[in-house]
């Protein structure tokens, strides 16, 4: 059967994609790539079903400048050898006005100084590698960057919920790694003593670790992982019979994670940018439709995703088609009512500039705890 | 000069798989010996490179030399170790040494663990530094720079012994081959191109992080090595030139290229298991037997 | 504490052990390393979930994914290794790793790319040893397996076609002039091998609560460490080698954190080994 269906389904793609040149004149066309196999293809399902949401919900107002808008989307396998290449063909062959990058920050990082060289605006929807901005002018990152979250972090962690003893769980991949370090510097200024402890991304056996850190009776455990090792860390840590608070980050911020933890995703408090009790009708627009249409809760990279696709749109309305005047209007955003959040703008940079929601697991989903928008934590250090 | 940036693109990356499969042809297809490791050697070149532009200064040129020379030194050690530990335990040890490796990249400091080596200077000739073009003519350079390394081994005394060696490693030693020392010295000739492949892998990229050089780059390789035609040299490049091209072809069934690409190996295998230009491939035995009608006809007359 | 990293040692011991022995019992009398073993124990845990889902019976979902992954052994070896005996050692190789990936993206296709839970509740409950605490859900997987090793052992060790799978592993053509029925050896082999790694990819699938295409990542390759620690084609030094990785890790990581990620730990471990017995642990020097 799945013979049969796969050359269908290879035909109909390969009809759509030939049908797609024959539209270019008039449509605008926006660059997309994601892990969509490979090692990080929940991710990239995620972004990628946000991308389409976007893009139809664009084209349904009218397009941008308008004109409707046209999604390229690629699959970078997680590898910036992959990512590479496409990049190339997204600005030659494709020739898009801009880019979304809806991969993690290695293929990111990779491809930043190709954009930035060929002068197309690229947006990255959720990576957390401070260098990737340092390519240049043309490259904005939608996500805060790690330290700005890990010192977020460190300001729910000593002072929302009055932790003094705590253990910090660092992932060892660039995400954890950046977020661990501004976490621990942040938390130890407030006067908090931090014990850190390195785990391998991808890890799912935390109780060597766990058991050990048990007899140092922590009242807090900041673990970086994303949803499958702190799910993991939360269900074994309640199994071993610790009771202390769990602050995750943004990685924890999946539908998957309660699905893995169960009943112990309960009471875990995560920094953010997604708040699900916004009331905002963007936040509530977006939230219904991802819902509706995939049958699942939208995560953070998604709402990232969505938000970066409307900012380009917007962009496109106000300068038009020319990549120098589309760059000039992202960097031009003000006070965008986003998806996730308010957001103020981009630094000299291009990083965001946006609060960091603060949400707790509660009888059975994430809700509205806190939020830190103080200027001097959000704005990323230089 | 105006080739589009995607094709030159494309043509480093594959020009890069190229010697990689050259490289692993030496140790695994002339001299028998299972490499499952070769993407950290890879590796090595490509951190020795990155760490010596950025942080000593040193010119690309010359660091492209410590590249190979890096890359070959460990490489020997393991042609040290092959001479103690054989076969399918061989192979499985190479496997360690990949995951150790990149280990070490993660874990230490020096290595910029997560966060990579970035800033990585492109290589400049007489002041001028050089662009993407630059970049393939200094590939196919090195490409042509493995092939010639792999011909000159095919022909010589040493391709023989490595040939014995492969074929009966017993009979061999009782011919009178050195053949702990011939082992030694095709793994460090292989991990040497591999690191030369690494360096200039880095600078093309300008950045260069642990997740670059793991196991599955590995198994790509290899992979390469043996649909071209493990033992020969058209082999490995036909096989890199395809499989390498693979993904980027197959771009239109998006979702289904990993599909593809694993029922493809499969299907290699059991259709043409010495290789698509292997000795004796379909492919091969058709063009000798045309080449032959051709000349017979001149030779009779 | 120390019995804490204990239990959890042998937990994690005894799942590498299931995994392992299916491609002990193979490269014994084939020689062939058989990385698709992994896709096996995926597509068991799929298969276990999906029954359990549609039944609410694990014992069911057991026995589904046993009998499903056996026959799907019984395929690999039949349109896959079997055709290629014949060829260098390499070619099955690259065959086995093509029909790894092969496998693995058809779950995420089948399946989708997101983690699914195995809710399972387990006949046991809260098990509390001094120190230690024991959740049911390890209990039962500890159960589960004391008992398939035990049947393991029963098999190779008592039945006929385990002292004919013994026969061949030690010597093939003398095992042929003897008259053992090879291709059933070798079928009987994969069936039995490949509904244990299905059981297995359950357990870890219940485990961690959590079941999704990429689990065989790991055990593809970290399994055949495991499998060469033992001496390749061991069966007795396959569990020791499972066991001793499971231990050593778990006591590493418990008392002196990750200095390294747990499978280059185990590798290190592994080439150490290999420079001191270039045999594996319990290997024949003849081999």
């Amino acid at each position: 059967m799945s013979r049969g269906l796969l050359l269908v389904l290879a035909i109909l793609i390969s009809v759509t994609a030939a049908a797609g040149p024959a539209l270019a004149a008039e449509t605008i066309k926006i660059g997309f790539f994601a892990p969509l196999t490979g090692p990080a293809a929940a991710d990239g399902k995620s972004v990628m079903q946000a991308a389409q949401l976007a893009v139809d919900e664009i084209n349904a107002r009218g397009g941008a400048a308008g004109k409707p808008v046209e999604l390229v989307a690629y699959d970078d396998r997680f590898d910036p050898r992959e990512a590479v290449a496409i990049a190339n063909k997204l600005i030659e062959q494709d020739r898009v006005v801009a880019v979304v990058s809806g991969s993690y920050s290695g293929p990111t990082r990779a491809v930043a100084p190709i954009f930035q060289r060929a002068g197309i605006p690229m947006i990255s929807a959720y990576g957390v590698h401070p260098d990737i901005t340092l390519a240049g002018d043309y490259i904005f990152q939608q996500s805060f960057i790690g330290p700005v979250q890990g010192k977020a972090g460190a300001e729910v962690a000593v002072k929302l919920l009055n932790a003094r003893n705590i253990v910090s769980l660092v992932m060892d991949n660039d995400f954890g790694r950046s977020l661990g370090k501004a976490f621990r510097e942040h938390a130890e200024s407030l006067g908090a003593t931090v014990h850190e402890e390195l785990f391998p991304f991808g890890e799912k056996e935390f109780t060597p670790i766990l058991a050990r850190i048990r007899g140092m009776n922590p009242d807090l455990i900041y673990t970086t992982g994303y949803f499958m090792e702190a799910a993991l860390t939360v269900k074994q840590a309640r199994e071993l019979g610790i009771t202390a608070q769990i602050l995750g980050t943004e990685g924890a911020d999946s539908f998957q994670f309660p699905e893995i933890a169960g009943d112990a995703a309960e009471g875990v408090v995560i920094t953010t940018n997604l708040n699900r009790d916004d009331e905002r009708p963007i936040a509530r627009r977006f939230m219904e439709l991802y819902r509706a249409r995939f049958g699942h809760e939208p995560d953070m990279v998604a709402a990232s995703t969505y938000d970066a696709f409307i900012i380009l749109a917007m962009a496109i309305d106000k300068a038009g088609t020319d990549p120098r005047a589309i760059r000039d209007a992202i960097a031009e955003t003000r006070n965008f009512e986003g998806v996730t959040g308010l957001i103020a703008g981009y630094t000299e940079v291009g990083e965001v500039l946006k609060s960091v929601q603060v949400q707790q697991f509660r009888d059975g989903r994430y809700r509205f705890l806190a939020v830190i928008d103080d200027i001097d934590l959000i704005t990323p250090p230089q | 000069m105006a080739i589009p940036a995607y094709y030159v693109t494309v043509g480093i990356v594959t020009g890069i798989y190229i010697i990689l499969a050259l490289s692993l042809n030496i140790i695994t297809g002339f001299a028998g010996q299972p490499n499952l490791g070769h993407a950290a050697f890879f590796g090595i070149g490509a951190y020795t490179l990155a760490i010596l532009t950025t942080q000593f200064g040193m010119s690309f040129w010359l660091a492209l030399l410590a590249a190979a020379v890096a890359s070959g030194a460990v490489g020997s050690i393991l042609g040290l170790i092959s001479l103690r530990v054989r076969e399918d335990f061989l192979a499985i040890t190479t496997i360690g040494i990949n995951f150790v490796v990149v280990s070490i990249f993660l874990y230490h400091p020096f290595f910029g663990q997560a966060f990579g080596i970035g800033g990585i200077p492109a290589p400049s000739l007489f002041g001028v530094a050089f662009g993407r073009t630059g970049f393939l003519a200094l590939v196919a350079a090195a490409v042509l720079l493995v092939v010639w390394v792999s011909r000159r081994i095919e022909g010589s005394w040493f391709g023989l012994a490595l040939e014995s060696l492969r074929e009966d490693e017993a009979a061999a030693e009782a011919a009178g081959i050195d053949t702990r020392r011939f082992k030694v010295i095709a793994f460090t000739l292989g991990t040497a191109l591999a690191g030369l492949a690494g360096g200039i892998y880095a600078s093309f990229m300008t950045f260069i992080s642990p997740g670059d050089f793991t196991f599955p780059l590995s198994i790509t390789i290899l992979c390469m090595a043996v649909v071209g035609g493990l033992g020969t040299i058209r082999g490995p490049v036909a096989g890199a030139v395809i499989l390498s091209l693979a993904p980027e072809i197959f771009r239109f069934v998006m979702d289904y290229r990993l599909l593809v690409y694993g029922g493809l190996l499969v299907l290699m295998m059991r259709v043409q298991p010495t290789g698509l230009l292997g000795r004796d491939s379909v492919l091969v035995r058709r063009w000798q037997r045309l080449i032959a009608h051709r000349r017979r006809p001149l030779s009779a007359s | 504490m120390l019995a804490q990293q204990f239990v959890s040692g042998i937990v994690i011991g005894g799942v590498y052990a299931l995994i392992a022995m299916g491609l002990t019992l193979v490269y014994g009398v084939l020689r062939i390393l058989h990385v698709a073993h992994a896709a096996v124990y995926a597509t068991g845990a799929y298969v276990g979930l999906i029954t359990f889902q549609r039944t609410d019976n694990l014992w069911l979902g057991l026995a589904a994914a046993a009998v499903f992954c056996g026959l799907f052994g019984v395929m690999i070896h039949r349109f896959v290794y079997g055709p290629l005996l014949d060829q260098p050692r390499i070619v099955p190789l690259i065959a086995s790793i093509g029909l790894f990936i092969f496998s693995q993206d058809f779950l995420r296709l089948l399946f989708g790319p997101y983690a699914m839970s195995f809710p399972a509740s387990v006949p046991f409950g809260l098990l509390e040893l001094g120190d230690a605490v024991i959740p049911g859900r390890q209990v039962f997987i500890l159960a589960v397996t004391a008992v398939l090793l035990a049947l393991t052992w029963y098999v190779v060790g008592r039945t006929r076609l385990g002292l004919a799978w013994t026969a061949v592993s030690q010597d093939a053509e003398t095992a042929v002039a003897m008259g053992v029925n090879v291709p059933r050896v070798v079928a009987f082999n994969f069936l039995f091998g490949s509904s244990i790694a299905a059981i297995a990819g359950i357990l870890v699938g219940m485990h961690y609560n959590s079941v999704y295409p990429a689990m065989g990542e790991m055990p593809a390759y970290k399994m055949l460490a495991v499998v060469v620690l033992g001496g390749l084609g061991s069966v007795p030094g396959t569990v020791v080698a499972a066991f001793l990785l499971g231990l050593v890790e778990t006591l590493l990581v418990g008392f002196a954190g990750f200095v390294l990620p747990r499978d280059a730990i185990a590798f290190v471990a592994l080439i150490a080994i290999l420079l001191l017995r270039p045999e594996g642990l319990f290997g024949r020097s003849d081999a």
